[in-house]
Parts: C-alpha cells; structure tokens; sequence
C-alpha cells in the first residue's frame, strides 16, 4: 500500500495539472447544478448566467413544502416518502443481488460445471439487449402477477437486473484468489462453511464493495422501470423529478437542481464511505502482488 | 502407528494424466522425500494424501485406516503449500492459532502453544502483524508454525523452498532437518532439487510422468541408480553419459580408451549408456585406481570456489569433471589435461531400455 501511494505521489506537476482540468470538466456540470439550487428563479434563468448571486434555500424549502396552486396555503409534498423509497428500493435490491450473485459466483468459480462458460454467457445475455426491449412483456407480467406498483415487485426486478453483473465481477475476484489458502483452511479443520465466510469473503471485501457501489449507482438512476412499474407509493425520486417538469408553472430550474442535489447526497455517501475499498476493489488483480 | 500407504493412484484431467499410478509407503517418524521434474505429479501425489484431490483410481491407508473417501478435515495432517498460503486477513498469531481452534483447543491452551511454535521459529516479534508485512524467510517460518503447531501426525511439505533465495534455502534445509528430529513426526517432501532430496530424504522416491520409479536411501540411488533416468536426476553437476557397444562377451570398447572395459553382463554388439559421474574423474596421476587413463582437451571452466566443473572433450564424447580448485587453477581453457577414472565407477546401462546391467571393471 505504501508503495503504491508512493507512486501515485511521484506523477509530478505536469500531471496533476491535466488531471484536474480533466477533473473540473468533468465535474462542471455538477457544480452548476448545485449552484442552481441554490439561485432564485430569476438568477437561475438570469442570461449571461451568474456565477456570483445571493444564495437562498427556498428551493430546498419548496422541495418538500410548496404553495398549493389552488389554495395558496403551503403544504407538505410527498418528496420525503420517494427519497425513502429510492433508498429503499435500490439499496434492498442491490444487497440482494449481491448476495445471490456472490454465492452464485464462488460457485462459478470454485466448482465449475460442465459446460460453465456457457452458463456465465446465458447470465450476461440478460444485459445485452436494451432494457426497453423487454419493458412490454415484464409490464404484463406485473400487471397479471400483481406486482406492479409494490415494492416487491421493483426490487425483484432490479434485484434480477444487477444479478448478472454481480456474479461476473464476483466471480473474477474469487478467480484472483489463492485456491491454496482454502486448502489450508481446510487442512486446518475448517468446514466449507467457514472456508466461504470466514476466509474467502473477507479476502475479496473490497471487491465486494467496488460490485455495491457500481451497482447502487445504475439502480439509484434507473427511470424507465421505475416509471412504469411504481405506483404512487412506490415512486422513485427520478420518476417525482420528472414529474415536476412542465405542469402550471413549467421548468422550475431551481426546484429541480434542488431534488437533483438532495439525491446526490446519499449516492455520494456510499461511495465516500467505501471509496478506499472501492479504489482497491477496481484495482483488484491488476496490480501484482 | 502413522504409517502411510499410498496404492495406485490415478488422477487425470481430461486428457492430462497428472497421476499415472502412484504406489508407496512411508513408516512411521521417516523423512521421505519425492523427486520428480515439475508436472511430474509430485503436488497432486501430496494433495491426493491430504484428500484435496478426487482420485479417479487407488487408495490412501494412513495410521492403518483407509482415509481415501475421508473429509480433509481431521485427518490429522498438515502441509506447507508452495505459495506459503498464509490467512492474509489474519494476523500472524491468528494464523497460527487457527488450526487449534478449529481442534476445540482452549484459548489460553491455544496462546501457549502459539508463543511456543512461535519461539521455535523465531517469529515472536511478528505475532501481531500481518502475513504481507513479514519477509519471505519469516512468512515461510510462519507457515510452518502454522502446520506444526496442532502436533500434526503426518506433515506434507509442497516444495516449500522454492520461494526462497539461496542463502534461506540453506538455512531452511537444516531447519526442517531440526525439526524433524525434534518433533518426530513423519514428513514427505516434494522437489524438483535433488539436493534438497538428498540431503533431507531418509528415503527418497524418484517420480517420472505420474509414476514412482525408484525408491531408495538417497546414497543408494546416487551409487547404484536402477536406470539412466534415475542416474541423471541425482547428483551435481548431472552424471555424464556416454555411448558405446560391446566389443565381445562382457566387454565394451571406449573410443578413447585404448583398453576394453570388463561389462558383465554385456552381448557383443549390445548398445549400452555408460554412466560416469564427474566427481569420480579425476587426474590421470591420482593413484593406482584410475586405471583408465585418456587424454582431453578442456572447453570450459566453471569455478564455484572450492572445486571448479571442468568440460572436457575427447574425441567425439564430452564430458564433465570436478577438480578441487586449487589444482584446476594450473590449466586453461583449451589445454591437454590427462585424466582417468576406475572402471569399477562405471555404471553400464542399456541402451534402448535404460536398465542398469552393472559396473565396469578392469580387463
């Protein structure tokens, strides 16, 4: 580990430079974002656009509670509810998948059956076509099964979608592993229980993490089952978003820069909670040890 | 009683035949060792013991029960992999306790035992790090704590200094040497180094594609090899060989030489390999017993320090020589030397099947 930050350190100054114009073009788009939220409607839609403004939190403010057309009087939107279920959902179904597909995938790796490769093969089958492809007939099977509109119903689904890249990333960092270690353990006393829990799992943690983060981020912004197949109760946060576009008032840019920040926050979280695992996890192999 | 029978055994993989039909037995307290070149079968023959590997034929008898259906688990075995194979989330003194906890042994029982293989090993200081801090010589130690410390029946060590430099090498060599004698406990070790094999077998059983070809005392196999594969595994630098036919009825005629070679058991016409290890050639004065006498033509000198390996060519044969360096340091590279050796070290094979037919002797 040493080594490596060594290395890293080493880059110099014409480096980093570039990096950080790469980094800030990238991140630019961010920014403005978050400054957005953060800008009256007028400064917002203000042209030239205003890099210096006097800040305010109505936006937030009106992300959970909002003058009612009708009425006037302010009232509680169902922001709150969705945020949950974003949360939820995603992280439900992407801990299932990583679940099922890290057994799967130490049995993919450690006891192959005949004909293995093209059993891996079927599994990423399920992410070659484009998830609209398949939007009509997994919407009638909701619909007959009675799923449409519940939890369980969408967890299922994204549980089913992350499944398949959970084992192949899984099941390339068993492959990594010293098959001796086990052997040892083994030798040792240790069931096949154990071997799995106690020696393989906590070999490949920030795999496993690395396999999260990816996965959390493709669920946490999936739109287009999410706005078929939730209900009112169930909706998710980038379905509410677009729900907010057009209507009486039309684009509320700050409003929408304001969902857009909150829902940053939680992903942004996760990843810097893991981001030391996670930089190990996609790195894993690639580095000789 | 641990004594161990392995009755052939037969592994394949697909096409591959790792395990042709391995059959030995290794009494109780020995220090075996397997010699084979790498892919000879020496690693699955160890795993196959310790029930890692599913066996397609043949049996494991160990400590007089038939083990070869049994769970790895409590068979009261260890071994020490090739890759170390430490817990590389655990600590060192996690490492070692493992096998005792797995036994149901007490905690503080456990950390006894642990500061004591750990004293043994010289490894305390690293007790509380982890394996990827440790040194290769101090990972290697570690691994064998780890084996010995549940007081193993029968320990199998998988080329277990190949991961080492030179200098560890040796030291481990004397090491495992040690604690054979101290803990007493039977050892098989695999190797593609006949020095190791030599030095640290009590027995030594010399594989060839899956199979053993010979086994015997170390001395034994370098003095009387059984066939020219058995002669060319064991001993440094490689023995020389040299063709010849016989000349009559139990002679062989040498190109070189200007006298027939008594070859009992040697046909007139009859193709055979003659073995000639280097050490037993030596300056054409060097006393009465080298009564062969011829002279060569030096090509090469590798000096080591104390001898010195000298390539020699006569006529169309090319052969290698050890002379103490002192006395090699008189010639140079392209310089006559005269040379001879007894032809009773003379090992007479046959040609076409490698058999041994006997030694040599004087007409």
């Amino acid at each position: 580990m040493a080594r490596r930050n060594r290395e890293i350190g080493k880059a110099g100054w014409g480096y980093t430079a570039i990096t950080s114009v790469v980094g800030f073009i990238y991140f630019f788009p961010v920014f403005w974002i978050i400054l957005t939220a953060f800008k009256t409607r007028t400064d917002a839609l203000a042209t030239p656009p205003k890099l210096f403004f006097t800040p305010t939190l109505d936006n937030f403010t009106s992300v959970f509670y909002r003058a009612s057309i009708t009425t006037g009087t302010s009232q509680a939107t169902d922001m709150g509810l969705y945020f949950f279920n974003s949360i939820f959902i995603a992280g439900t179904s992407v801990g299932l998948a990583l679940i099922v597909g890290t057994l799967a995938a130490y049995a993919f790796s450690r006891y192959p059956l005949r004909g293995n490769d093209t059993y891996l093969f079927i599994i990423l089958t399920t992410r070659m076509m484009p998830p609209i492809v398949v939007i009509i007939p997994i919407f009638l099977m909701f619909r007959l099964s009675g799923l449409a509109g519940s939890y369980w119903g969408i967890i299922l689904l994204y549980t089913a979608f992350n499944i398949p890249f959970s084992v192949w990333l899984v099941k390339s960092f068993f492959d990594e592993l010293n098959p001796e270690i086990e052997d040892a353990a083994r030798m040792d006393g240790a069931t096949e229980g154990r071997v799995f829990f106690r020696f393989c799992i906590p070999q490949i943690l920030a795999g496993l993490s690395a396999t999260f983060v990816f996965g959390l981020i493709l669920t946490w912004n999936e739109f287009l089952f999410a706005l078929l197949l939730t209900g009112v109760e169930t909706r998710t946060v980038p379905v509410a978003m677009a729900r907010t576009l057009g209507g009486e008032v039309g684009v509320d840019y700050g409003l929408l820069a304001a969902i857009v920040t909150l829902f940053l926050i939680p992903i942004f979280f996760v990843t810097f909670l893991l981001q030391n695992q996670l930089l190990r996890g996609v790195t894993f192999g690639t580095v000789k040890k | 009683m641990s004594d161990l029978k392995v009755q052939n055994l037969r592994r394949t993989y697909g096409p591959v035949v790792a395990l042709a039909d391995m059959t030995f037995d290794v009494a109780e307290g020995e220090f075996f060792c397997l010699l084979g070149p790498s892919s000879s079968g020496k690693t699955t023959t160890l795993r196959a013991i310790a029930g890692l590997e599913e066996l397609d034929k043949g049996q494991v008898h160990f400590a007089g029960q038939d083990v070869t259906r049994a769970p790895v688990q409590g068979r009261g075995m260890s071994m020490i992999f090739q890759t170390f194979a430490l817990y590389p989330h655990l600590s060192v003194e996690a490492n070692l306790a493992h096998p005792l906890r797995r036994a149901g042994v007490s905690a503080s029982e456990a950390r006894k035992r642990v500061n004591e293989v750990a004293e043994l090993l010289r490894v305390t200081h690293t007790l509380k790090r982890k394996p990827s801090t440790l040194s290769g010589g101090e990972q290697q130690r570690v691994a064998i704590g780890r084996a010995i410390v549940q007081r193993p029946k029968l320990l199998l060590l998988d080329e277990p200094l190949t991961n080492l430099d030179a200098k560890l090498r040796h030291d481990m060599r004397a090491e495992f040497k040690r604690l054979h004698r101290e803990l007493g406990m039977t050892m098989i070790l695999a190797t593609p180094d006949q020095l190791e094999a030599l030095t640290m077998g009590e027995r030594v059983g010399v594989m060839r594609d899956g199979k053993v070809v010979a086994i015997g005392k170390p001395r034994d196999l370098y003095q009387t090899p059984g066939d020219t594969y058995v002669a060319q595994m064991i001993g440094s630098p490689p023995i020389n060989f040299l063709h010849a036919a016989g000349s009559g009825d139990n002679t062989v005629d040498l190109p070189f030489l200007g006298l027939p070679v008594a070859a009992p058991g040697v046909s007139p016409g009859q193709p055979v390999t003659l073995g000639l290890r280097p050490h037993d050639i030596g300056l054409a004065g060097g006393g009465p017993a080298r009564a062969a006498k011829f002279t060569a033509r030096i090509h090469l000198t590798e000096p080591l320090g104390d001898v010195t390996v000298i390539d020699v060519a006569v006529k169309d044969a090319a052969m290698k020589m050890v002379l103490r360096e002192e006395v090699a340091a008189k010639y140079n590279v392209g310089d006559e030397i005269e040379i001879g050796f007894d032809p009773g070290d003379l090992h007479i094979f046959d040609q076409s099947t490698g058999a041994r037919l006997g030694v040599g002797a004087m007409q």
